[in-house]
């Protein structure tokens, strides 16, 4: 937050120095005592990114510390020996100064012990708040005194007092000569991970596993973890890191002091990867608990309990919304014909089971075939299409009609009704199984999670028998009141209350419905939401007319059928359309998330002259997902985009793309990230920006178009 | 498709890569074992080293006794701290008063800071008015590896039955202010007194702090 917070205040200042030329920024390099007398080794400077201070506002300075070669400073965690420089700070009163923000560091072999810190130069940054009262006009001088230790072999504690004097105003430039270093210093602080992370500790070792899947493991050049506590790791011994599909695993020694690893271990992952400018550093702030949040590094459980917990999670979905009244509705026809031969009723149990299996089955199988074609997908991928959303919400739809009694589906669907024994009974009931399937897909029950995460780190026939025993599951209370006859008499004696239960049981349903309309609000904004309404309000009028007609004379009813059919078949064909609708109008629940790229879009908006960021990116390329967080997703770039009506289209190159791949190579790549701004004319060339981006660096390139 | 052919697809399509990284310094040459280095709470390694005086002194000799290491290098600033504040020297004083066997240990290799001859040692004792038993000349580092002695001042206590009951910095003040030597909780001196009435130590583990052992 306050990096973004820092980068916006630094944005105002590059814009408001395109107008006002700044008053240089007087800093007068405070001396540096040296205790022993000879020169010091680290020339120190009190920078601000900002040339004046605003009342009650917020200010970055940063300590600049200009290290003599061969000495080093110390790190937050100084290693095995050091110490980590301090300020004490003095400010006018009202002021208030924040921790030190610490930029990653460097390894410092020293011997056979490890020191962490900093060589050449390296500015602290500190956040300090001015009191809403400072005049305007006035100036404040901001002092402290800062302590550090350098070290070559041998070291010296150095000081120097610190001194800022900065007038009061409005928010002005940065001193052109500071600014590019506050900004090198907030680029090196360590992001927060995006990956969940656990830990695990022998007694030798400790081991941090980051979930980092599909990372391109020949890109990196270079991990090492930092821990920020001393006593965790040994810091010297060597760290084995392995990159593979689950993520990244590093083993270390552990370190000296008792039981510091069983609680659990913060610190600054640095992952150096190669790009095709050379090679670059990206540190994580990284928490890694020994209770784990990453499934992938859990030590395996038994297939026993994996089975169990599908079948227990089977068995919860029954109470689902969507669920429910599909099986409700089957227990009522049981109830109303629990007089019927033993073996029917049984035929029907195992024919609903038979559904549920079989569409569990071919479900969990298309799973299992597009992970192993490398998509990321997890359950509920089905969810992911519109089409697939929409085409629920019809079906769930009329089902509840049907329940309300405005449609009777009959006997075939959701009863076992007059053809009790007779073949399309049981069709029937296999139906009605794979409806409840289909609708228990959106409702993921709690136990469900880790079986199915289990399930698809698994080979494909454990995969398939974890998936089938949650479609046991599920199937499990039908079935049991189908082949016991003793669950049977239970039930309450038939009666209206049946009909007034089914009816109420609609109402979870539309509820389902009303929530499947918001997916795909979610995913197609509000032009497909409104296709999706007009499918649902022909398939209503459908359901009436057909039902008002059924006592009419045959040429009537046959006209109301056809009507009938021709709305079903109008919703049918809104709902592909729907799925298509333009996403940009979509709300994006993160920041700036852009429409796919394709060349052909491209040219199009170009053709109109609309001004295009195109972010070629991947899933893989840590980079871009650094820069996707601290930059191109953040509310001040989305704010821009939307200022200087710029289309942000994403190309994802996180599968091969050959489209992608030709338009990299235009621009002489042969990789992401790349970051290209068209301008509003064809005229000018568009612009390429640097791999590393901040959100100053994207604002800056926006206000030149 | 059986779990094979997909598993190798996978790898194939991702990659898998294994790097170790370590720094030079610790692969080139073998690193000192502190896997295998003491540990508190386990019978303190035996060692046998040179004295000021040329006479070896091992300390398995001062079984029955409390022992104290010292680990120091006299131009260290945070050396200095303790002992320009005479803080060092007048602990030496009181605990040695006590029947405690105080050794000084100096692990520079030759031509590092901190690295003496036996008379230069001497010398330090006497113009500091230091009060160790003895000064061991450890300028190999064999000791100092033994014992994962990272910084100076680097302190260890062993008890009378031969156990490292703590090892770590000598106080809580990782500084070089000499200010800072008053009001510091002397973690020595706090297990020192844990031992004498036969509690376990408190804290008996922490992260020593000064300057690194200018080991070769």
């Amino acid at each position: 937050m306050a990096i973004r917070l820092l980068a916006v205040s630094l944005h105002l200042c590059i814009l408001s120095g395109i107008f006002l030329a700044g008053p240089a920024l007087a800093v007068s390099p405070p001396r540096a005592k040296a205790p022993t007398g000879s020169t010091p080794k680290v020339s120190v400077a009190l920078i601000s990114e900002s040339a004046a201070v605003e009342p009650g506002g917020m200010l970055w300075v940063g300590l600049r510390q200009r290290i003599a070669p061969g000495w080093h400073t110390y790190w937050l965690n100084p290693g095995d020996s050091g110490e980590p420089p301090t300020i004490e700070w003095a400010l006018p009163p009202g002021w208030s100064a924040g921790p030190i923000v610490w930029p990653q560091p460097e390894r410092l072999p020293v011997g056979p012990l490890m020191s962490y810190g900093y060589t050449n130069e390296v500015v602290l940054l500190t956040r300090l708040t001015a009191p809403a009262d400072v005049q305007a006009g006035t100036s404040t001088a901001l002092r402290g005194r800062a302590s550090w230790l350098v070290c070559e072999k041998i070291c010296i504690p150095e000081e120097a007092d610190l001194a800022l004097t900065l007038p009061v105003g409005g928010v002005k430039p940065a001193t052109a000569a500071t600014a590019p270093a506050i900004e090198r210093a907030r680029r090196a602080v360590p992001a927060p991970s995006p990956w969940p992370t656990s830990l695990r500790a022998t007694a030798d070792t400790v081991t941090v596993s980051v979930a980092a899947p599909r990372l391109a493991a020949d890109r990196i050049a270079d991990v090492w973890f930092f821990p920020s506590r001393w006593g965790v790791i040994d810091h010297a011994a060597p760290q084995a890191v392995t990159i593979d599909e689950r993520g990244i695993t590093l083993r270390t020694a552990r370190g000296p002091l008792p039981a510091a690893a069983e609680s659990g271990v913060d610190g600054v992952l640095v992952i150096r990867e190669r790009l095709d400018q050379g090679t670059v550093s990206q540190a994580f702030e990284i928490r890694a608990s020994t209770e784990g949040a990453a499934a992938g590094s859990r030590p395996p459980f038994a297939l026993a309990t994996a089975v169990g917990l599908a079948l227990a999670g089977g068995l919860m979905l029954n109470l689902m919304p969507c669920v429910l009244p599909v099986l409700s509705v089957k227990a009522i026809a049981l109830v109303g014909h629990a007089e019927a031969p033993t073996a029917v009723l049984r035929r029907h149990g195992l024919s609903y089971t038979g559904g549920v299996l079989a569409s569990f089955g071919a479900l969990a199988g298309a799973l299992i075939v597009l992970r192993a074609g490398g998509a990321e997908i997890g359950w509920g991928f089905q969810l992911q299409s519109p089409l697939v959303v929409g085409g629920l919400a019809y079906v769930l739809f009329a089902l509840a009609l049907s329940l309300s009694g405005v449609l009777v589906i009959g006997s075939r669907l959701t009863g076992l009704g007059k053809g009790l024994a007779s073949r399309p009974g049981y069709a029937g009931s296999f139906f009605a199984g794979a409806l409840a399937t289909v609708a228990a897909t959106p409702c993921t029950a709690p136990f469900m999670g880790v079986a199915i995460g289990y399930a698809l780190t698994q080979p494909p026939t454990t995969a398939l028998l974890v998936f089938e025993a949650l479609g046991l599951g599920l199937a499990l209370p039908f079935l049991a009141l189908s082949l016991i006859p003793g669950w049977r008499r239970r039930l309450p004696k038939p009666g209206p209350w049946m009909e007034r239960l089914k009816q109420a049981l609609a109402f979870p349903l539309y509820g389902s419905v009303a929530w499947l309309v918001w997916v795909v609000g979610r995913q197609v904004g509000p032009d497909g939401v409104a296709l999706v309404l007009a499918g649902l309000l022909l398939i209503g009028f459908a359901a009436w007319i057909h039902h008002g007609t059924r006592a009419a004379a045959p040429r009537w009813r046959r006209a109301a059928t056809t009507v009938a059919l021709a709305c079903v078949a109008v919703a049918i064909a809104l709902a592909p359309l729907a799925a298509s609708s333009p996403s940009s109008s979509a709300p994006s629940p993160t920041g700036a998330r852009g429409e796919p790229f394709t060349p052909k879009r491209l040219a199009e908006l170009r053709a109109q002259g609309t001004p295009v960021f195109v972010n070629f990116t991947a899933a893989w390329c840590i980079t871009c997902l650094v820069n996707e967080r601290v930059a191109l997703h953040s509310p001040a770039v989305a704010e821009a985009f939307a200022r200087k009506g710029v289309v942000y289209l994403e190309a994802d190159w996180t599968r091969k793309s050959p489209e992608i791949a030709a338009v990299l190579q235009s621009f002489g790549r042969s990789g992401v990230p790349l970051y290209v701004v068209y301008g509003r004319t064809a005229v000018l060339a568009p612009r390429v920006l640097p791999q590393i981006l901040s959100e100053g660096v994207i604002i800056e390139a926006l206000e030149m178009i | 498709m059986s779990d094979s052919v997909s598993r190798r697809r996978f790898l194939a399509h991702t990659g898998a890569a294994v790097l170790v990284t370590g720094a030079s310094a610790t692969l080139g040459r073998p690193r000192p074992s502190w896997a295998a280095a003491a540990k508190v709470g386990e019978p303190a390694p035996g060692f046998t080293s040179t004295a000021t005086s040329g006479s070896p002194v091992s300390l398995g000799s001062y079984k029955g006794k409390i022992v104290i290491l010292e680990w120091t290098n006299h131009d260290c600033p945070y050396v200095r701290k303790h002992y320009e504040t005479g803080n060092m020297q007048s602990l030496q004083r009181e605990v040695t008063g006590q029947g405690v066997v105080w050794l000084t240990l100096i692990s520079s290799s030759p031509g590092t800071q901190g690295h003496v001859t036996p008379a230069q040692a001497d010398e330090l004792t006497s113009t500091r008015k230091a009060a160790p038993t003895a000064v061991l000349l450890d300028e190999k580092g064999v000791v100092g590896r033994m014992y994962g002695a990272t910084n100076t001042p680097h302190m260890y206590v062993v008890d009378k039955t031969g156990l490292l009951v703590y090892a770590g910095a000598i106080d809580d003040r990782p500084t070089t202010r000499r200010a800072d030597v008053q009001g510091a909780n002397n973690y020595v001196r706090a297990a020192l007194e844990a031992v004498v009435a036969g509690q376990p130590v408190k804290t008996p583990v922490t992260r020593a702090y000064g300057c690194t052992v200018k080991y070769s």
